[in-house]
């Protein structure tokens, strides 16, 4: 779907219904978004020297319990008073939260965002002078500096991170507006434009601080400067990660001379590549790295936020706190600021040490995206729009004419009745029902977007309902807001009141949702929220949500507010026994518990393919792995090359699905040529093969925390030069993946990481050894992807119309041994769409190659699922020794038998004939050499 | 006739068949099922020597024989004969597992007895879903496919002989239609030739006219050369009003394209000074707003036409500027400005029509001088000469005309003899024809070698979808392009593509735009109805 600007309305179009075009406009125009100098809260917070900081822990405050400790924070220069707290967690994790002591009225804490209350654990203070108190929790350990605050956090006797080192702190308490001044305007532009003196509570002469404009758009602000901005020191980190959504580097860029990199969830037209401009999501954590140890740090805070990024810049060594602490020679340092209009400081830190331990700390706070059905991760057909039925079932019948696998089809607004969500066009769509049985009939779904703006008309049972309910958000003035958005006038859900989240959640119940079946499922656009009228086309910061909530302290979290109620309601429609699936564009941390999302609006250009994947790194390692881009970009249209990288590229990320505006030619894969035909069937069936890795490495996911796609230095953290690649990626810690993304491009530089690591081409096999560059030629029907010696991939050679017809197939498994002759992997095999596999309906097998044998066991031994599959062949890759003999497989269901096999001359590829073995038993295969 | 066809058939060899690999006890099962099968689809009255596989064609039949060792298609192989057909991919080219879906390259023939035999995918075998009519490829999934060939294959009959006596009747009218086309054809070659003919003589009598005026002006000249110093005192008095006369004349013979003593309506089209609206072209509308006849000759033009246009010529000159209307500045402080602007494809000619009427038909200064010119008295020689001269001019005009009559009708038939009306003239009668299909929204027309419009139902503009550009289908006759239609906003300029089929009337049956502004309508006529299209490639193997 797309994002408004430049999208006109027509005043004939309205008259009926809204009808939408684009503009000849190149690209974002920046003018609409604000600066961090255009926005009073940053520009005072960013404003704060480094230096000296006036604010001071009172050390005879200290009070302890089991798992906390708390005392009183004043600002010696204002004397406000705030409560600082400190919790130790499970797993090496701290948290923070500095509150004001007696706040004029309660300042908002993010509710839903935590997968459940923390897993507190022990800690005691260890030492207490008159300069600081010493926390201690297992082999982490936490010093409290008094005067000026500062929190030192070490794992062991490493520095990891420090808070307020540089004296940024700022938390602007809650005051009462001073009376007006009767100062003359120029004296009040005079105070406007000085530049405040460091770090002297400057906020009351801020103009922008009891009310601001920006555009024609006036935010009253009726509480009052409200900001919370802290700064966080890395000691010995090279780079920083994380606080997606942006369209830029994987390894966050210094932002000296620059914005800060912005969360602020907005709908971005056509948004413009490498820089920190705000986009559809925010997940503010943020991960740094260097050789000895990984950290990170969680700032939950769902109001606007900014976050300044100082790292090493070349030969430019930031001056280094540690310099200042230990005095010990240059170090690099990575320092972080983070700025908030509102709410608390609530601070996680996370002390690793490695980074799959960072992510996974991260991941248990918010919660691990939970086992998505097996159709979700085939390949999506998407447009908008699909024009009707009859195209609905051509497309659909278009794939099986060219032999390619698709999984879902897609609907985008103008299925509605004139944009009415939950209804269906009556002419257009007039048998949904039926249509979504003829996917069935090939094993595939339908998905259908709801967008959460609701269309104002008096005809609409939702609206009524809404409206009849005081469902709506609403203005400060207490009445509905309302803005404009796909239908022309509309108003929106308040989500964050409980009966409106369980009155929306029934409306996907199947007697509430006409025409649907339990095999259509649902995508949340637009929900940012998307206000094509309002301020940087979003929602007024003063409109107010349920219980007096003021949209500033909640803003970026709406979306996720929206498709947490359609996960309830959808959960609530197969009577909890089917997985969801919903694609949402906006999110918040945690929002991988309810849906899959994607990068929004891109376009058919080389770049934004390319942005796909750090955009999508930054996502996994932000604790949301189901990512993807819309395969050939969505606005524009892409040449036939671009179309068939983009599909290369796309099988390997984890959400593949293409997608185009209405404006853009028709670009079903066999529209281009027949080669783009050809490279494009090859990539969805590439997909399609590594379909059961994919599920496999999704259920570790839910499991395990473990990305689902990885950066390289997750896995190689002491090889420097691999810290900010993200030209390539791995997906799990099994292929690694260097996409073509460039045009005409003859070879690309493959780096293949690791000392003595081996890597084999995934379709030639041919051994490439870490750590080096290597020139690999690539024609059009080339990807370079390979598979790292030491792993074990079960492989579905023989693909189908979709997912589900696949689901009895054998496998062939893939053994690319190491140096030591040595490799594993694992294979997860259920249902593919129910939650059976919570009460043990599953198969967790684990393969093992050691000792001349593959051993097949079950990991989870209570779990079973009675499968038709079975292990077809046996590919082992660089064994290099001669087969003395016929090797031999061993099992219950077919007792002891001899196989057939064959080999290259060198036995650097031996394929093993047919083991026959199940899937649902334990088995070996006895090699001789 | 099955329990004659199984006592037939010699099962002991399908026993070796079922051995041979290990598998978990319901595959075996079901490889020894699909022995059965095989044997139950030969029909005793034509069961053939050699048995086949499972997923083979009778015509690659001999290449399975069960009793030698398997030879890869390709070549690259060979195999004992128990690993063909045994769901395990052994030949590179797919030729060892007809009947599974081991080779992900593979084909599966079902031989859909009582109807067409297919060639499926081998991924579409024990996928759950019934390919082939017969179910031979859902051997062994519970998709429990019924055999539906002889009903499938009897209502294909059906519909082939529905098809056949479509075409058989619609060929008749063909054959009517390249008739007429052919007719058609021969009578403009005849009425060419007579033109030609005619044009010889018409410009012959021009000749013969523009001499005698030539003379007889020679004669005028003369007599009125005493006369002359008078008249260019007068002239000079009256300068103003010859300046415009000169003027309107050196405009009318700009407009005048071909020099033929007439403006039309395409002369003022041409001329972006009439286009009222700025939209970049001169609407029909806009031209008739300074003509009101088809053809204007030079006094119609002076007297009615002028006066409306040289404001506009003034103005593209650069002499005069319409009376200012203060309009707002388009920079509204903030972004409201930008956020609704009726900026729309589809209201375009809405706002061509407020543009239209908010600009005013500007004042000229210095319009039509009130001086008017009294005739001159000449005597009566000189009276006669002016006469003769008069008469002579006529003449010679109307013999001009006469040849440009004929010259425009060898035109127009060369035109129509220049255009593809098919192989056999077949088309040539949808000429000058136009068809009209009528959707939720739209009616569409569409007019054979001219154009194709779109026209709200709701009142409004027609939008030009395309002009004839040419046939493109494959074969060439069955599809009709129409191109260069009105540019759509920020995108290509609209196309119309017609598919044509056979039916016994022409008529427009269906209009789409599956690509935005690229149109898709089909068009049955019987002008593409051919005898021999009737299905003869169902062919029923058994």
């Amino acid at each position: 779907m797309a994002s408004h600007r430049d999208m006109r309305f027509s005043k004939l179009a309205l008259a009926a219904f809204c009808c939408l075009l684009v503009s000849n406009v190149v690209s974002v125009d920046r003018n609409n978004f604000r600066t961090c100098d255009q926005t009073s809260f940053c520009r005072r917070c960013r404003g704060v020297q480094p230096g000296s900081s006036p604010y001071q822990l009172n050390l005879d405050s200290l009070q302890t319990t089991a798992s906390s400790v708390s005392a009183e924070v004043v600002n010696s220069a204002l004397n406000v008073k705030f409560v600082f707290q400190l919790y130790s967690l499970a797993d090496n994790t701290f948290r923070m939260k500095i509150n004001e002591q007696s706040p004029l009225k309660p300042r908002h804490e993010v509710n839903f965002v935590l997968n459940g209350e923390p897993n507190y654990v022990r800690l005691e203070v260890t030492e207490k002078t008159s300069e600081k108190a010493v926390v201690k929790s297992g082999d982490n350990k936490v010093e409290i500096f008094a005067n000026p605050f500062r929190v030192d956090v070490y794992r062991g006797p490493e520095l990891l991170i420090s808070t307020n080192a540089r004296g940024l702190m700022r938390f602007e308490h809650l005051r009462t507006k001073p009376a007006p001044k009767p100062e003359n305007p120029e004296g009040e532009e005079q105070a406007a434009t000085q530049e405040p003196a460091a770090n002297v509570d400057d906020t009351e002469n801020d103009p922008g601080s009891w009310e601001e404009n920006y555009k024609s758009h006036h935010d009253s602000k009726p509480n009052g400067p409200s900001a919370v901005a802290l700064d966080f020191t890395f000691p010995g980190a090279e780079q920083a990660y994380g606080v997606p959504l942006h369209a830029d580097f994987f390894a966050l860029r210094n932002t000296k001379g620059i914005d800060p990199y912005r969360l602020f969830n907005l709908d971005v037209f056509e948004y413009e590549l490498e820089n920190g401009m705000s986009l559809y999501g925010a997940i503010p954590v943020l991960y740094a790295h260097g050789l000895k140890q990984s950290a990170g740090v969680f700032w939950l805070n769902t109001a606007e936020t900014w976050i300044d990024i100082a790292k090493p810049d070349g030969e430019n060594v930031v001056s280094s706190i540690v310099n200042l602490v230990s005095g010990s020679g240059q170090e690099p340092q990575v320092d972080a600021h983070f700025m908030s209009e509102s709410g608390i400081m609530d601070v996680f830190f996370f002390l690793g040490p490695k980074p799959l331990d960072v992510f996974r700390q991260y991941s248990s706070l918010t919660g691990t995206a939970p086992l998505p059905p097996l159709f979700s991760l085939g390949y999506h057909q998407c447009r908008w729009n699909y024009n009707d039925e009859d195209d609905v079932r051509n497309v659909a019948l278009g794939f099986d004419e060219h032999d390619i696998p698709m999984d879902v089809m897609w609907l985008d607004i103008e299925h509605t009745d004139g944009k009415k969500y939950f209804t269906w066009d009556p002419i257009k769509f007039a048998h949904p029902t039926e249509m979504i049985n003829n996917l069935t009939a090939m094993g595939r779904k339908l998905v259908v977007i709801v967008d959460p703006h609701i269309k104002r008309d008096g005809q609409y049972f939702l609206h009524q309902d809404a409206e009849a309910n005081g469902y709506y958000v609403k203005n400060k003035d207490g009445n509905d807001y309302e803005g404009w958005c796909w239908p022309g006038s509309v108003s929106y859900l308040d989500f964050f009141n409980p009966v409106v989240r369980d009155y929306y959640a029934s409306r996907y119940l199947l007697s509430n949702f006409a025409g649907s079946t339990l095999d259509m499922h649902i995508w949340n656009d637009m929900n940012e929220p998307s206000v094509f009228n309002g301020p940087e086309v979003t929602m007024l910061k003063d409109n107010i949500h349920y219980g007096g909530l003021e949209h500033r302290d909640v803003h970026n979290m709406y979306g996720f507010m929206q498709h947490m109620s359609t996960f309830e309601g959808m959960l609530k429609r197969s009577e909890g026994k089917l997985r969801p699936f919903i694609l949402t564009r906006s999110f918040f941390a945690g929002s991988q518990r309810y849906s899959a999302m994607w990068t929004g609006d891109n376009l058919a250009d080389w770049g934004h393919m390319r942005m796909s994947v750090p955009m999508c790194l930054t996502m996994a390692v932000s604790g949301y792995s189901f990512c993807g881009a819309d395969i050939g970009g969505f606005f524009k249209y892409p040449d036939a090359e671009l179309f068939a990288r983009w599909y290369q590229l796309g099988a390997f990320l984890p959400f593949y699905r293409a997608h185009s505006i209405i404006e853009s030619k028709r670009r079903e894969p066999w529209l281009y040529n027949p080669e783009t035909t050809d490279i494009v069937r090859q990539a969805i069936r590439r997909r399609y093969n590594y379909l059961s890795l994919w599920y496999t490495l999704f259920y570790e996911h839910s499991r395990f925390s473990t990305p689902v796609i990885l950066p390289l230095y997750a896995l190689y953290p002491k090889d420097k030069d691999v810290f900010a690649v993200d030209n390539e990626f791995l997906v799990g810690d099994v292929l690694l993946v260097h996409p073509v993304t460039t045009s005409q491009a003859s070879e690309v530089q493959v780096l293949f990481p690791g000392e003595n690591e081996r890597w084999y081409e995934i379709e030639t096999f041919q051994m490439f050894r870490g750590r080096s560059t290597v020139s690999v030629p690539v024609d059009m029907s080339k990807i370079p992807v390979y598979q790292r010696g030491g792993t074990i991939v079960p492989r579905l050679e023989r693909v189908r119309r979709s997912t589900a017809l696949m689901h009895s197939d054998p496998y062939t498994l893939v053994v690319a041994l190491d140096d030591n002759g040595f490799a594993k992997g694992t294979l997860y095999i259920d249902d593919g769409e129910s939650y059976k596999y919570k009460s043990n309906e599953y198969l967790y097998i684990q393969f093992e190659f050691s000792n001349k044998t593959l051993k097949a066991k079950f990991i989870d031994k209570k779990a079973h699922f009675a499968s038709k599959a079975w292990i077809e062949r046996v590919v082992i890759l660089g064994l290099n020794k001669k087969l003395t003999s016929d090797p031999v497989v061993k099992s219950k269901s077919v007792g002891e038998q001899t196989l057939k096999s064959s080999s290259d001359d060198g036995f650097n590829v031996v394929v093993v004939r047919k083991p026959g073995v199940s899937v649902t038993e334990e088995w070996t295969l006895t090699f001789s050499f | 006739m099955r329990t004659a066809c199984m006592a037939k058939s010699p099962i002991p060899i399908f026993a070796s068949w079922c051995q041979s690999w290990q598998v978990a006890g319901d595959r075996q099962r079901i490889q020894c099922l699909f022995l059965v099968l095989v044997v139950q689809l030969y029909p005793a009255s034509s069961a053939p020597e050699i048995i086949r596989p499972r997923g083979v064609s009778i015509s690659k039949a001999s290449l399975y024989d069960p009793e030698k060792e398997f030879k890869c298609f390709d070549g690259s192989r060979t195999l004992p004969f128990s690993m063909v057909n045994d769901d395990y991919c052994d030949c590179p080219d797919a030729s060892d597992e007809p009947g599974t879906s081991a080779c992900p390259a593979g084909l599966f023939h079902c031989t859909n007895a009582g109807h067409l035999p297919l060639n499926i995918p081998s991924s579409r075998v024990n996928d759950g879903i019934c390919d082939c009519c017969d179910g031979t490829d859902e051997y062994a999934s519970s998709a429990g496919c019924e055999n539906t060939c002889l009903e499938q294959g009897r209502s294909a009959r059906a519909a082939a002989l529905r098809r056949a006596e479509l075409s058989k009747q619609g060929n008749e009218l063909r054959l009517q239609l390249i008739r007429q086309g052919k007719q058609q054809k021969a009578d403009k070659k005849i009425r060419l030739e007579q033109l030609q003919r005619d044009r010889e003589e018409a410009a012959r009598i021009k000749q013969e006219k523009e001499s005698l005026k030539s003379t007889a002006e020679d004669l005028e000249k003369a007599a009125l050369e005493k006369y002359r110093q008078a008249a260019e005192e007068e002239r000079a008095k009256h300068s103003s009003t010859a300046q415009e006369e000169q003027e309107a004349f050196e405009q009318f013979q700009r407009l005048d394209s071909d020099h033929d003593g007439f403006i039309r309506i395409s002369d003022l089209q041409t001329r972006q000074t009439f286009d009222k609206d700025k939209n970049g072209e001169v609407s029909e509308e806009e031209a008739r707003y300074f003509m009101e006849h088809d053809e204007l000759d030079w006094s119609t033009f002076y007297a009615e036409a002028w006066p409306k246009m040289k404001p506009y010529i003034m103005m593209e000159k650069g002499l005069f500027t319409p009376p200012s209307t203060p309009h707002p500045s388009i920079d509204v402080p903030g972004e409201n400005a930008e956020e609704f602007p009726a900026d729309n494809g589809e209201d375009e000619e809405e706002e061509e029509e407020d543009n239209a009427e908010t600009t005013d038909v500007p004042d000229v200064e210095g319009e039509a001088s009130e001086v008017t010119e009294e005739p001159p008295q000449y005597d009566e020689n000189t009276q006669n000469l002016i006469e003769e001269a008069r008469k002579a001019r006529t003449e010679f005009e109307e013999a001009d005309r006469s040849l440009r009559d004929v010259d425009r009708e060898i035109r127009d038939i060369e035109d129509g003899l220049g255009k593809d009306f098919g192989e056999e003239e077949e088309f040539a009668t949808l000429q000058g024809q136009c068809f009209e299909f009528t959707d939720r929204e739209y009616t569409y027309r569409m007019c054979p070698f001219d154009q194709v419009t779109q026209t709200p139902k709701n009142g409004g503009a027609s939008t030009r979808l395309g002009s004839w550009g040419r046939w493109s289908g494959n074969p060439k006759y069955s599809t009709m392009l129409f191109e260069n239609g009105q540019g759509c906003w920020n995108g290509p300029q609209r196309t119309a593509t017609v598919n044509l089929v056979c039916g016994l009337e022409n008529k427009l049956t269906s209009a789409s735009e599956p690509n935005r502004c690229e149109y898709l309508f089909e068009f049955s006529t019987p002008a593409v109805c051919l005898a021999d299209s009737s299905d003869d490639n169902h062919h029923d193997e058994l």
